[in-house]
């Protein structure tokens, strides 16, 4: 990875986690949606930065729509049941869990070679998403669309119950 | 200047560990639904920086695949956490 590369990387990696901490903190649906999308903008560069166009430009779109979904007027409030302890246990497993993931990304090594890779590559991933894993692509595909399924039949129930 | 696997796998972490921290953190639960992609971010980060750097010869693409997957799956799932989402006030 040469400098210019690195840059971005190092960038983008401060966008995402700093958007993320903020998706934490700030208050309001709007603000909320834009950490995210802070975030995910970052995430996208990430990708970029590691010859991942494709996965980049998916990931930017899908990110968009996440954020336009936390940002959008039909968030509703739904307050968790868990009390404070609990909560502060979570965050305390949280930080738990980064201090055992980091141990193990900075343990963790393998040989590396040269990519050769450098170019969005739309046709070699869709070979692969339609052919060599199919059915990971089916999968999705059926999460999507049980996801849309839920989310219109969840909506058209709220409003129903008007 | 440079960035190697071990810093890709550290910003993998981060993303993981603060989508976990959101998730537990925040007492709306629509709120805690944001850190759903920043967790599945940061999975898809680590397999594309994987495929990155473990490339020998052609050039291995599945862990873009992965993340691209991983991104959408993020998306279907917010859409599915805000769909069910119950009865409140619009804040």
């Amino acid at each position: 990875m040469d400098s210019l590369h690195a840059i971005g990387f190092y960038v983008s990696a401060a966008i995402s986690v700093g958007g993320g901490l903020l998706v934490a903190f700030v208050p309001g649906r709007g603000a909320r949606g834009l950490a995210v999308a802070a975030s995910g903008l970052g995430i996208a560069g990430l990708y970029a930065s590691l010859s991942a166009d494709f996965a980049g430009l998916v990931a930017l779109g899908c990110y968009a729509g996440c954020a336009l979904l936390i940002a959008a007027p039909r968030y509703r409030v739904v307050d968790s049941p868990v009390g404070l302890a609990w909560r502060q246990a979570g965050a305390v497993a949280a930080a738990g869990l980064f201090a055992v993931l980091a141990y193990a990304a900075f343990r963790g090594d393998f040989v590396e070679a040269t990519y050769r890779g450098g170019e969005i590559g739309t046709a070699a991933i869709g070979r692969v998403l339609f052919a060599h894993d199919a059915l990971a692509t089916a999968a999705v595909g059926a999460l999507v669309f049980a996801a849309l399924v839920g989310a219109t039949a969840a909506w058209r129930v709220r409003e129903r119950g008007r | 200047m440079s960035a190697g696997l071990v810093s890709v796998l550290f910003v993998a972490v981060a993303l993981v560990a603060v989508g976990a921290f959101v998730a537990t953190w925040k007492r709306d639960l629509m709120s805690a639904l944001a850190g759903l992609p920043l967790m599945f971010g940061g999975a898809g980060v680590a397999f594309a920086g994987a495929a990155r750097f473990s490339a020998a010869g052609d050039p291995k693409i599945f862990g873009q695949e992965v993340a691209a997957l991983v991104a959408v799956a993020a998306l279907a799932l917010v859409a599915l956490g805000v769909g069910i989402a119950g009865r409140g006030t619009s804040r």
